[in-house]
């Protein structure tokens, strides 16, 4: 018994055998730069799949039916509830923001050799990717809840939690300071392996965004919250507005100045399809308009938009069905706006829009890719079909109605139908087959386009409108459309809708109807069409449908949605938290 | 939603738990590594142990007894053996009443010269078997009945009755002759004669009674058998060791294993319902090979890990669910302060399983053969095609669209007319088979002599699916061989060694996403086509029909279990009651599985083309995957266990009696992990690595260690068997915590008084024949949390993808470190008492609990800070009290031939959350501090609105209309939100669940009935439906319509698209409390004559049955499920057969 006991005690002296401790993590160049790699995964994935994967469906360019999207899109937001968002959030974000304070206390005595890759040794890269991580978590916080508190340090279990929200004012001082660190700790380009991550024009690029949303109106002295006891948190409460969007455009001035970027095919040859050019800018792994992006396998299923996103007449879910209201916004291909009273664009609504339309939209009649085997039979082509056709019977002698196989009376997985009568083009690989597998689509995160109309937006601001339509038209140019040559408020609206249709689906226009405080225009409804090919008189099917917009579900604005409310469990847990108004 | 489920709870129980596809294996209370230090230790204890041995001397075994008495009555002199020895002495109040009185005077005179003593001149002789003495009736020579064997070749048999200890005469019992293979069996009144030589000792043995073994006397015999239940001087196996029971002060409770095998269940854990007052144990799913029950002992005392420990012939950790129920001697489990002597691990109370070992006698054959027929106890009633197509036309009314039927088609489907364009098809029956067969079959041997005793025993067991064409099976095989051996008089020496090997057969996809499909199902779309090929999927290729069966592949694993253990046992010669024994367990597990994904075909049909035969012409498509995948991997786990224990008993001055029992314990486990994949196979042919592609082709593996090493001991102290104290204590080191943290003290002090044992009480209250009550207190501990809470650790998590395409892993803080994480503590208090009345056939057992768990391992997750972002670790802040009774009473009787035993046994236990980390604010109604642990948060449902006045005169969601449940505004504040949540103490777990058995025996005949219910659960009723899937019956009927404005019942809803679809809230919970009848069987003892025509020892056929019938208020859940996707639990009718030879 006394051997069993001796010869045991250190027995107990085990080692997690699946995990790394403190000391070899942090001792450890390679482990080092995977906790870094770490952090980049908390920065939150539009395209994983599941419910509610853009933020597109959070804002009128995307309709989604689950009853969790109607209590967004009503501004049903409670302290207690965010309905359907699966984005980053408060939780989410604080958990990376503790990654990057501990990356950084870390790093500073960890046992890095100084080998220069890209003019920069280790250090000074690995340090300046987490100040900007930190800077890019913080901007997502303060584009949702406003001022926040500017947490900068790994807690132990023993601290003192408590933490009051800082003014918006310091949270962007904050971040631009930061972004200003790491954009002098970044290479200009991170080369080979490193490709993909953050360089000095992706904190230069995150603090052109970060100026501009300070900028805007919402953070004003915004009188729709003229009630609220703390406006410091919600933005400016003094300080020069135009100085703010000078700050804006020298930010964005400032990378278009590095001369590192431009646009994708920014001038199309004679004979090039432009249309395709404009899929392709999404489709390509690597393209001098890419300033911050992130990286997909197909195995992974980390980007899932083609079952997300695919019409049910190829197995695949169609969710998230684009909006009528963002198709409308597309142009004519001669620049003026699309029209349902106008009898001949209602006719044929699909026909001379804006390439940018054809690049980004699955219409019905559009030829798309091949069916899966059982459904080939039913359409060998491949063209989308979300409409009814009315066929003749001669046997019976009567009238039959045949469904669009993408259509929500489809015979293949009718309940997956989209009801807006259009699917998700942009982002989608159409050689990936969803249903088997996910597709590797880079995601940009930032891409030059916006740093141009950032560029504009402020300029306009400025009441610089010769130099906005310059860099407006660069865009113009490049998606094939006519010069804009409006001034005053008709440039600001042209310019709105611009960046409303170039970055359709890239997750800005949620926060663009919010800071421009648009959106009780933005949340009225969600529409769609009504395709029929109709019984012509002599018993065959017409070929051109009757296209008829419907309305698809409403939507609703109540203005406490400008901001998030911190949820009731946070605030009940930080006594010093101050709730957003009217939540 | 949910891509591909690819992954199965693992039922390695116990050895190894399996995480999905990564299998990285982290397995707390797993297995150990055959390091150096383990053998070292072995020889170690090797050489301590040889050491005794080569000093032993002559011991001698007899009790002795010293007494004085002058002209004193035999029953006075009896009673002396009893309190000196502990001996129980059973004899018939009749036979000595008229016994001559006796003068002895004797001084440490052994017990048989004692016995001979004061029997001399009496009528009486004895028999002692183990610590029994049987006084019997012994006619003198003088009798009248009395004949003289003259010869040798002429010798007269041996006629006798047997009778039950105070009780009428037996029938059916069965009689032999020891070492000859001869037995009779006694008739209606008892009575039996055999042929026997005069030095022939014949065994008497009889279901339920203790055998017997008396020396033929001349003439008549007398046998006197003692029921086996009801002897206070049963013994119990406890903690490392055993008990009588009339001086266990703990709360234990115990059950043959005879018992268990009448249950005709696969799984060993199902046959536990029921059966032992305080263990709850709910089965959840029915699925072959996963079909464990949820056990729990006394409810749930923790918000962590709330299973008890397993200990199978001593070993901690052993798993229980596949353990032959032939090979199984008793259980027993330790619910109160007396399971401390498993301290570290023992706070959810202890499970004792012990197996059968051999018996001195003939070899003897016992083949038992099984077979049965399983079925769903419950199928979900969905509505039909015409009712479904009403609902789908009533969703698009209230959302303002077109109907998507006709009343034409719907006519159509409700007339049946045309079933290839308008089926209305019945998913559940198209999938579930009416019933699925399972067998079972053991053969043993176990017989021995003085020196070697043996028990070998061989089983298989077979279950299949309840689908059509169902992948899904389980089949074992296993033995057991328990050996045991004494080398001379002072070493003993065993070794068992038993095995099995467990195949699980599964399809791809869970029968979660089965049973989802099938309740998904449209009516009217149909499962197969004419032809016979399937229809169409729901989505993602689920038609259910298809998803069943090795269509698509398969998951397939094999595990192979090996438990061992040595024992060797030495009686220390020079001091008298002293001995040592140690034990050396070696343990493996290996579990491969193999899952092969390929895709599946799926055949639709446009609605409209037929063919010349009229047949519909249909497109084939390729459903689930792109090509044929294949997943392999490997689990191997390993346990060693070491001991060595000291027990020394003795008597001082013939009242005090001590026992001690000293030990140490080390365990170490290790387990492994490996798995490789490939995909891109060019085909299905071959299911094979080799044969697939070379691209994202992967693998993975991972591994885990622990070790445990701790001191134990117990010491029991009575007064003549009347004050009863026992001590138990751990001192347990569980590599779980930091050094300094990591050993505990677990204490348990329980405490006896045996009142019937004194004067005054047999004196006026005889009656009750033996009452004692018993109290204890104690200390247990639980270390179930993910091991090294006090390190601060970073694992992977995922990759993080550069230069386009290149994976670069990543790494995530797991945690902060709490240095400070210790053992969670259970405060155990129990008062119970045990009686017996009715000369026995009444006993009472009850007992009340206090169990106070404190130093809960939790998460300070509701009063940090989510702006801290930490990963926060367990701390030790929780404090749960959980409060019960249990009880037990049974009776047995006779009318008549007709022998019963009706028993009662019930627990209820509520617990409480005293402390733990709750965010503060909450309103009080929605706290859960002061509730019970796991209680959810709900909107109370009350009523339906039925029209749009109603629905403007109450605070309503914003987008209610009629038809919609209404919300209870709890806090009055004219808004519906979150605030109006209320907790509902109810859980998925009942807090009170109990059984009736009722054992009946008429001559041959024998029934065993065993209702059980539980009552205090409640589940969830819910379901997919909509345009994506069918409704219930029970939601369709009495729904509201704007026709049946006044229904109880919502209207038609669409999948969660509704707020009272989407937002827990009460209309959907559903009560479960249940009564059924959990277990039958019915027998029958074939006669001795045709048994001896077909040559064999003895036979019995019977039928038996498990959840026969079940009184619930549930129309489409078994109440014992919880899940809204269950595999369907069984009632299961079987035949069955035993044969000894």
């Amino acid at each position: 018994m006394i051997a069993l006991t001796v010869s045991c005690k250190k027995d107990l002296d085990t080692k997690p055998q699946d995990e790394f401790s403190d000391i070899d993590t942090w001792n450890d160049p390679a482990l080092i730069e995977a906790f870094l790699n770490g952090i980049y995964r908390g920065i939150d994935n539009p395209a994983d799949g599941g419910d509610g994967l853009l933020k597109a469906e959070f804002v009128d360019e995307m309709h989604d039916q689950w009853y969790s999207f109607f209590e967004f899109n009503n501004s049903l937001l409670t302290s207690d509830n965010l309905a359907s968002w699966a984005h980053e959030d408060w939780n989410s974000l604080y958990n990376s923001i503790r990654s990057c304070n501990l990356f950084l206390e870390k790093i500073e005595t960890a046992p890095l050799e100084d080998i220069i890759v890209d003019d920069k040794t280790l250090t000074e890269r690995m340090t300046g990717e987490a100040v900007f991580l930190r800077a890019y978590f913080y901007h997502q916080l303060t584009s949702l809840y406003g001022g926040v508190p500017l947490v900068v340090k790994s807690y132990q279990l023993t601290d003192d939690f408590s933490v009051k929200r800082d003014t918006y004012a310091d949270c962007i001082q904050f971040i631009s300071d930061e972004l200003d660190k790491a954009a002098a700790l970044l290479p200009i380009v991170q080369s080979g392996g490193n490709s993909g991550r953050a360089t000095r024009g992706a904190a230069l690029a995150l603090k052109s965004r970060t100026l501009l949303y300070a900028a805007s109106a919402l953070h004003a002295n915004n009188p729709v919250f003229s009630g609220y006891s703390n406006p410091e948190l919600l933005g400016y409460t003094d300080g020069n507005r135009e100085q703010q969007w000078e700050a804006a455009r020298d930010a964005a001035k400032a990378v278009i100045d590095m001369g590192t970027y431009g646009l994708f095919k920014a001038n199309p040859a004679t004979g090039d399809s432009i249309a395709q050019n404009l899929v392709d800018i999404f489709l390509t792994k690597n393209t001098e308009e890419d300033i911050f992006v992130r990286y997909y396998v197909a195995k992974s299923g980390e980007n899932n938009l083609p079952l997300a996103s695919g019409p049910n007449g190829y197995h695949l879910y169609g969710e998230d069905t684009p909006s009528g209201e963002l198709v409308d916004d597309f142009e004519m291909a001669d620049g003026t706006p699309f029209d349902w009273n106008d009898p001949t664009k209602a006719t044929e609504p699909y026909r001379n829009r804006d390439p940018r339309f054809y690049a980004a939209i699955l219409y019905e009649g559009v030829k798309f890719k091949p069916r899966p085997a059982d459904v080939v039979i039913l359409d060998p082509v491949g063209v989308i079909q979300v409409g009814t056709w009315q066929k003749w019977n001669s046997a019976t002698n009567s009238m039959v109605e045949v469904q669009g196989l993408d259509s929500r009376r489809s015979p293949i997985e009718d309940f997956n139908g989209g009801y807006t009568g259009y699917y998700l083009r942009k982002f989608i690989d159409p050689a990936a087959d969803g249903q088997f597998s996910g597709q590797d689509v880079p995601w940009r995160y930032i891409r030059y386009a916006e740093i141009l109309l950032n560029y504009a937006e402020a300029c306009i601001e400025l009441n610089q409108d010769a130099e906005a339509r310059i860099y407006l038209n660069m865009i113009r140019k490049r998606a094939g459309m006519p010069d804009i040559i409006e001034s005053g408020n008709a440039l600001k609206a042209r310019y709105r809708n611009e960046r409303r249709v170039e970055l359709a689906f890239e997750d800005h226009r949620f926060y663009d109807v919010r800071r421009w405080l648009i959106a009780p225009e933005a949340y009225r409804q969600f529409s769609g069409v009504n395709v029929l090919y109709k019984l012509n008189p002599d018993k065959t099917t017409a070929t051109i449908p009757e296209i008829k917009p419907i309305v698809v579900q409403n939507s609703a604005w109540v203005n406490k949605a400008y901001f998030f409310p911190v949820m009731r469990d946070e605030m009940n847990k930080n006594a010093m938290l101050i709730q957003n108004p009217d939540y | 939603m949910n891509f591909f489920a690819l992954c199965k709870g693992h039922p390695m129980n116990g050895l190894l738990t399996r995480t999905p596809r990564a299998l990285t294996a982290r397995t707390a209370g797993c297995y150990s590594a055959t390091g150096r230090s383990i053998f070292l230790a072995m020889k170690l204890t090797a050489v301590i142990l040889l050491a005794f041995s080569l000093h032993l001397a002559a011991r001698t075994h007899s009790q002795s007894i010293s007494f004085s008495g002058r002209d004193v009555s035999l029953k006075r002199a009896i009673a002396e053996i009893k309190k000196q020895t502990g001996f129980l002495v059973v004899y018939n109040k009749e036979l000595i009443k008229n016994a001559q009185r006796v003068t002895v005077n004797v001084h440490n005179q052994p017990l048989t010269d004692f016995l001979d003593l004061v029997l001399e001149n009496q009528q009486l002789s004895y028999s002692i078997k183990d610590n029994n003495i049987l006084i019997s009736y012994r006619p003198v020579s003088t009798s009248p009945f009395n004949r003289k064997p003259a010869d040798p070749v002429d010798i007269p048999p041996i006629s006798g009755i047997v009778r039950e200890v105070d009780g009428p005469p037996l029938a059916g019992v069965n009689i032999q002759i020891k070492g000859a293979n001869k037995g009779v069996i006694t008739d209606a009144d008892g009575r039996f004669t055999i042929d026997a030589p005069p030095d022939a000792i014949l065994i008497i043995s009889f279901v339920g009674f203790i055998t017997r073994e008396v020396p033929v006397a001349q003439g008549n015999i007398n046998i006197l058998l003692e029921r086996e239940s009801e002897s206070l001087n049963q013994v119990v196996v406890v903690g490392y060791g055993t008990a009588k029971k009339a001086t266990l002060t703990g709360s234990v409770t115990a059950i043959k294993g005879a018992e268990l095998a009448k249950a005709p269940s696969i799984n060993l854990s199902n046959s536990l319902a029921g059966r032992l007052p305080g263990l709850t144990a709910v089965t959840r799913s029915g699925e072959p090979g996963q079909d464990g029950s949820i056990l729990r002992i006394r409810g749930s005392n923790t918000l962590n890990d709330n299973s008890p420990l397993v200990v199978v012939d001593g070993i901690p950790g052993r798993a229980m669910e596949r353990i032959d129920p032939a090979d199984i001697e008793s259980i027993t489990i330790l619910k109160d302060a007396s399971a401390a002597i498993y301290g570290a691990r023992a706070a959810n109370g202890v499970i004792l399983v012990t197996t059968k070992r051999g018996l001195t006698g003939k070899p003897q054959l016992t083949v038992s053969l099984n077979q049965g027929w399983a079925s769903p106890t419950v199928i979900p009633k969905m509505a039909d095609a015409a009712t479904y197509a009403q609902m789908i036309n009533e969703i698009k009314l209230y959302r303002q669209r077109d109907p998507l039927y006709t009343d034409e088609m719907i006519e159509l489907y409700k007339n049946g007319s045309d079933p290839l364009r308008y089926p209305n098809t019945d998913w559940f029956k198209e999938t579930f088979k009416p019933y699925s067969v399972q067998n079972y079959a053991n053969v043993s041997v176990a017989g021995g002599s003085e020196n070697v005793r043996y028990m070998f025993s061989v089983g298989t067991k077979f279950q299949d699916g309840t689908y059509r064409n169902s992948a899904t099976n389980y089949s074992q095989v296993n033995f057991r061989s328990n050996i045991d051996a004494k080398l001379n008089k002072f070493i003993r020496v065993s070794f068992d060694l038993a095995g099995r090997q467990e195949k699980r057969n599964y399809p791809t996809r869970s029968s979660s996403v089965i049973y989802s499909s099938t309740l998904r199902g449209k009516p009217n779309v149909r499962a197969y086509w004419p032809n016979g090929l399937p229809g169409p999927d729901i989505e993602r290729g689920e038609n259910p029909v298809v998803l069943a069966t090795s269509e698509t592949g398969y998951d397939r694993d094999k595990t192979y279990v090996l438990e061992s253990i040595g024992k060797i046992d030495i009686d220390i010669p020079w001091v008298k009651g002293l001995s040592i024994t140690g034990n050396v367990s070696f343990d493996k597990a290996i579990s491969n599985r193999k899952l092969w994904q390929k895709p599946w075909n799926l055949y639709y049909w446009d609605g409209q083309t037929l063919d010349a035969d009229n047949q519909p012409v249909l497109n084939k498509g390729i459903r689930g995957f792109a090509e044929p995948r294949l997943t392999q991997s490997l689990m191997d786990g390993g346990r060693t266990m070491v001991n060595t224990l000291i027990n020394y008993s003795t008597t001082i001055s013939k009242e005090h009696n001590i026992k001690i029992l000293a030990g140490a314990e080390r365990i170490k486990g290790d387990t492994m992990t490996f798995s490789a994949f490939r995909r891109y196979f060019i085909t299905a042919a071959a299911d094979q690595l080799f044969a697939g592609g070379d691209l994202e082709k992967d693998n993975n593996g991972s591994a885990s260690v622990n070790s445990r090493l701790n001191y134990f001991g117990r010491f029991n102290y009575n007064f003549s068997e009347k004050y009863l104290v026992e001590f138990v204590f751990r001192y347990d080191g569980s590599y779980i915590f930091p050094e300094g943290k990591r050993f505990g003290f677990f204490p348990g002090i329980s405490l006896g008084w045996r009142i019937s044992q004194e004067k005054f009480w047999q004196d006026h209250l005889s009656f009750i024949r033996d009452f004692k009550i018993r109290g204890s207190w104690g200390q247990t501990g639980n270390d179930r949390i993910s091991p090294y809470q006090y390190l601060a650790s970073y694992g992977f998590s995922g990759v993080a993808i550069f230069n386009e395409s290149v994976e670069n892993k990543a790494l995530a803080e797991l945690r902060i470190p709490n240095p400070n994480v210790t053992w969670e503590i259970s405060n155990q208090s129990n008062i119970g008492f045990d009686a017996q009345f009715l000369n026995g056939r009444l006993s009472v057992t009850a007992d009340y609990f206090s169990n106070l768990r404190t130093n809960i391992l939790h998460f300070r997750n509701a009063s940090v800070p989510a702006t801290s972002g930490i990963v926060l670790p367990r701390e030790n802040i929780g404090e749960v009290i959980n409060k019960g009774f249990d009880f037990e009473v049974s009776y047995r009787g006779q009318a008549g031939a007709l022998r019963y035993t009706v028993s009662v046994n019930g627990g209820h236990q509520k617990n409480k959350i005293k402390f733990w980390d709750e965010t503060p604010g909450a309103p009080i109604y929605q706290q859960s501090t002061g509730h019970p642990m796991n209680s959810g948060l709900y909107y109370n449902a009350t009523g339906i609105f039925k029209d749009q006045a109603a629905v403007d005169a109450y605070p309503h969601w914003d987008n209610a209309r009629p038809g919609d449940v209404v919300f209870e505004d709890v806090n009055k504040d004219g808004q519906l939100n979150g605030l109006d949540r209320v907790r509902n103490d109810k859980t998925d777990l009942p807090t009170f669940s109990g059984g009736l058995s009722i054992d009946l025996q008429y001559r041959s005949f024998y029934l065993s009935v065993l209702m059980q219910g539980a009552s205090g659960a409640i589940r969830n009723h819910y379901s997919f439906s909509g345009e994506s899937g069918n409704y219930f019956d029970e939601d369709a009927i009495g729904r509201w319509t704007p026709d049946n404005i006044n229904a109880t019942k919502p209207r038609t809803w669409n999948y969660n698209e509704e707020y009272w679809m989407a937002s827990p809230n009460s209309y959907w919970l559903r009560n479960n409390d249940y009564i059924r009848l959990k277990n039958v069987e019915l027998g029958y003892t074939i006669p001795q004559s045709v048994n001896k025509r077909l040559g064999i020892k003895g036979s019995s056929v019977y039928v038996s049955g498990l959840n026969l019938l079940t009184f619930d208020k549930l129309t489409n859940w078994d109440p014992e499920t919880s899940s809204s996707t269950p595999y369907p639990s069984s009632k299961v009718l079987n035949v069955g057969l035993n044969v000894t030879l």
